[in-house]
């Protein structure tokens, strides 16, 4: 990377940080000379709206690492305001390509070879765009239909220079501010995420274990990897196409039943995350498609996940006890997962619980972690600074929330315990 | 502390209605169950007896339900044990296996246990229709009244525990934990109970004639009335199991915890019994305005249920089993001797013939 380019971005983000320092801070020392108490976080809103702008406007300028890092606000409603969630979803699926002359120069590099020795065709439109790499649907020379998914070239050198910054940033936050919020453990965990999803060696591997999970199901498919093709920034895949699992007109159109392949989804997700404890972490519409002979397609294992052993039965244990109403079990559950309260008063837990059940129809848990129950319980959690939340519990409670959405596209519950074979008949 | 006591009824053994409150209402013990340091249901009497969970009105209710079918002229029906698949492994290959230190096989099942009882709880979520519109003849003073009044939802806190007390799942789980002292649960253990139950499809409807709800609450009444009778040889190898001194840490309390559990269940199969007669003796309207009998619909579905748990489920679920059990001998000190002794010890088991519940000829002529 040309070291213009890399001033360029550290100055973006030093200018990013000071403006979003000044935006809060300004006001408040006005009102503390004014004699004035401290804004509230209802006055504060309309703050927090123009800082989430301006973030989104340098992410999509810079793209990189400060992308993810959108991604992942907009994934924590327990850590950051509405404002910064709501505008920074946008980061999900508002990446422009890279052009052709790019990709075919990172696809040669990688393989060593000229492109038209290793493709008989080459799409030079992408099938899709996102932060760190792009996906194109190619041939073989044997006429096998393939998507290759190429690394942007750089995109390492930037995450390096771009984490740097964000860190230097943090850290400048954490030291101004007397009561920051946790932006470090994020970055780490960002750090980390960023690791996986740039090697893609890993990513094969992850789909070659999320295959074994479900080998001999039939309702399930995860497109094989060319691994003499691929190398640790280019992934050659089988080529696989369905209908977009949240196409509802055409799933019905193709003569299935939309609970049913609701039904499937959870199953799937049910079976990595709580019976094998690795998963497929990224659920959104665009890596989940479904076939006309009810065959469930995953993609996209970049950021595939491992689980501590035993987690998967912690989380059930959860669930368990939300949905029977038994508090002292919730008690437990919530402990063996890892959360933690300052004072140690598992009373909290019992709040938490209760504010995520009020949120359901019937007052208690029904098997489904819905948006507004998970998002209720970050809403608790950021509130109550007491508790500490472990980051796989964030994880996972983002997936069910995602799939708890495509569901309800579907006209349908992403109902968890039902997928695990025991729910009784409707 | 073991023998269980019958709760004495403060009402008249004839009086047919009873609030919810009443069907939920366990009284005051003595002394609480403390199972693995968790407050369970449940309690005892001065005297040491152990007293079963919201039977103070509960028990006494059901009698009276029951005595008012049989004034009525109508048989309580039964389920035949000879039915009962046996359990794979038997006590005897359990206790070889224990012996030779495989434990997962056996920490595996007592898990998978605990957590089957668990789900029972989702019989609270059992949609119950308008009973008195789909049912030709009068129900006042049934269970059939009370099953959303209270008799569902005592069910379902028996089995997996309410607010701060913990029901079957977690007695069953502290059974396993005094036996064989707090064992590591495998990691597998949900991976196994899904792959027994997650390829399951809904069924097709049996009488897409009737109100759907109606359909499905019944089959999932005789689905669970199986299950709960056929519990019967869980408990018996539970209990003889966890109370052999050779293989239990805690023979007397381990095998009392599972005595505790059984006894708390004969409220839920005399229930189940006495409502599902209840539907049998009596006649269902149909959503086109015809009308069949009660007894066709039960016997129909308490066939199809039995015949699935007799013939190809416990084939499955031995086949299933004996891949982890004979994995798991592998860890043993000889493996080959060890599978051949514990072959040696199988209990060979048939099918019955006949489910009891066979559908008559003049059943499908029963529609009018």
């Amino acid at each position: 990377m040309q070291p213009w380019i890399r001033l360029r971005r550290t100055a973006t983000v030093a200018r990013l940080a000071a403006y979003l320092y000044l935006l809060y801070k300004v006001p408040g020392w006005i009102r503390r000379l004014r004699g004035l108490p401290p804004r509230s976080e209802e006055e504060l809103a309309p703050t927090h709206e123009r800082a989430a702008r301006a973030i989104l406007a340098a992410a999509l300028s810079m793209r990189g690492v400060i992308i993810k890092l959108c991604q992942a606000i907009a994934t924590r409603a327990d850590v950051f305001p509405p404002a910064f969630v709501e505008r920074l979803k946008q980061c999900h699926d508002a990446v422009p390509p890279q052009p052709f002359a790019v990709v075919k120069a990172a696809v040669e590099r990688e393989l060593g070879k000229p492109l038209d020795a290793v493709f008989a065709s080459f799409e030079e439109r992408p099938i899709a765009a996102a932060s760190l790499a792009q996906v194109h649907a190619a041939r073989l020379l044997d006429g096998t239909e393939v998507a290759v998914k190429v690394q942007y070239p750089d995109i390492e050198e930037i995450v390096r220079t771009d984490l740097r910054n964000m860190e230097r940033a943090c850290r400048v936050y954490e030291w101004a501010d007397p009561k920051p919020l946790e932006l470090l453990p994020l970055l780490r965990e960002l750090t980390q995420h960023l690791g996986y999803e740039l090697d893609f060696r890993r990513e094969a591997r992850c789909a070659d274990r999320v295959r074994e999970i479900f080998a001999g199901d039939p309702h399930v498919r995860i497109p094989a990897i060319h691994h003499e093709l691929s190398t640790g920034r280019v992934l050659v895949m089988e080529r696989v196409s369905g209908i977009k699992i949240t196409d509802k007109a055409a799933i019905e159109r193709a003569g299935l039943d939309p609970a049913a392949v609701v039904q499937d989804l959870m199953s799937a997700y049910v079976r990595m995350i709580l019976a094998a404890g690795f998963f497929q972490a990224d659920p959104h519409p665009g890596n989940l498609m479904v076939t006309p002979e009810r065959e469930l397609i995953l993609l996209d294992f970049g950021l595939s996940k491992e689980l501590p052993e035993g987690y998967g039965l912690g989380l059930f244990e959860l669930m368990f006890s939300l949905m029977t109403l038994n508090e002292a079990a919730m008690i437990r559950a919530f402990q063996e997962l890892g959360f933690e309260t300052k004072t140690g008063d598992p009373g909290t837990f019992l709040l938490i619980a209760r504010r995520m059940l009020a949120r359901s129809e019937t007052g208690g848990f029904e098997g489904e972690f819905t948006e507004q129950m998970t998002d209720d319980l970050f809403e608790a959690i950021r509130q109550d600074p007491v508790v500490k939340v472990p980051s796989d519990f964030v994880l996972v409670g983002r997936v069910f929330s995602f799939l708890s959405g495509i569901a309800h596209t579907l006209g349908s519950r992403a109902n968890v315990l039902a997928a695990m074979g025991a729910a009784p008949p409707q | 502390m073991t023998a269980a006591a019958e709760p004495t009824p403060d009402r008249l053994p004839d009086r047919l209605s009873w609030t919810r409150e009443e069907l939920l209402d366990s009284g005051a013990y003595a002394a609480p169950l403390i199972a693995g340091g968790v407050r369970c249901h449940g309690g005892f009497e001065a005297d040491g007896r152990y007293r079963s969970p919201r039977t103070t009105h509960r028990a006494p209710a059901i009698r009276a339900w029951q005595a008012g079918l049989a004034r009525e002229g109508h048989e309580l029906l039964d389920i035949p044990r000879a039915a009962m698949p046996p359990q794979y492994p038997n006590v005897e290959q359990a206790a070889l296996l224990l012996a030779h230190g495989v434990r997962d096989p056996i920490v595996r099942t007592l898990t998978i246990i605990s957590i089957v009882e668990g789900f029972g709880a989702m019989i609270r979520d059992v949609r119950v229709p308008d009973l008195a519109a789909l049912v030709v003849e009068p129900i006042e003073g049934t269970a059939l009244t009370h099953l959303s009044g209270g008799l569902f939802e005592a069910h379902a806190r028996d089995e997996s525990g309410y607010k701060d007390e913990g029901g079957h799942k977690q007695m069953w789980e502290a059974a396993r934990d005094l036996a064989l002292e707090k064992p590591k649960v495998p990691g597998d253990v949900l991976m196994r109970f899904m792959g027994r139950n997650a390829a399951r499809r809904r069924p097709e409807r049996p009488f897409p004639q009737l109100d759907e709800t109606l359909e499905r609450m019944l089959a999932m009444m005789a689905q669970v009335l199986v299950v709960e009778v056929f519990a019967e040889g869980t408990f018996d190898w539970g209990m003889r199991l966890l109370s052999d001194p050779k293989v239990s840490a805690a023979p007397e309390a381990a095998g009392t915890m599972v005595g505790h559990i059984r006894a708390d269940e004969n409220p839920h199969v005399a229930y189940l019994r006495t409502a599902l007669s209840e539907v049998r003796a009596r006649t269902l309207r149909t959503v086109d305005g015809r009308t069949l009998a009660g007894r066709t619909v039960v016997d129909a579905l308490l066939h199809r249920i039995l015949r699935e748990i007799t013939r190809n489920r416990p084939r499955e679920q031995r086949e299933d089993l004996r891949e982890g059990l004979v994995a798991a001998m592998q860890a043993a000190a000889k493996p080959g001797a060890l599978l051949e002794a514990f072959d040696a010890l199988d209990s060979p088991w048939t099918p019955p013939a006949r489910t009891g519940f066979e559908p008559e000829s003049s059943d499908a002529a029963a529609a009018s």
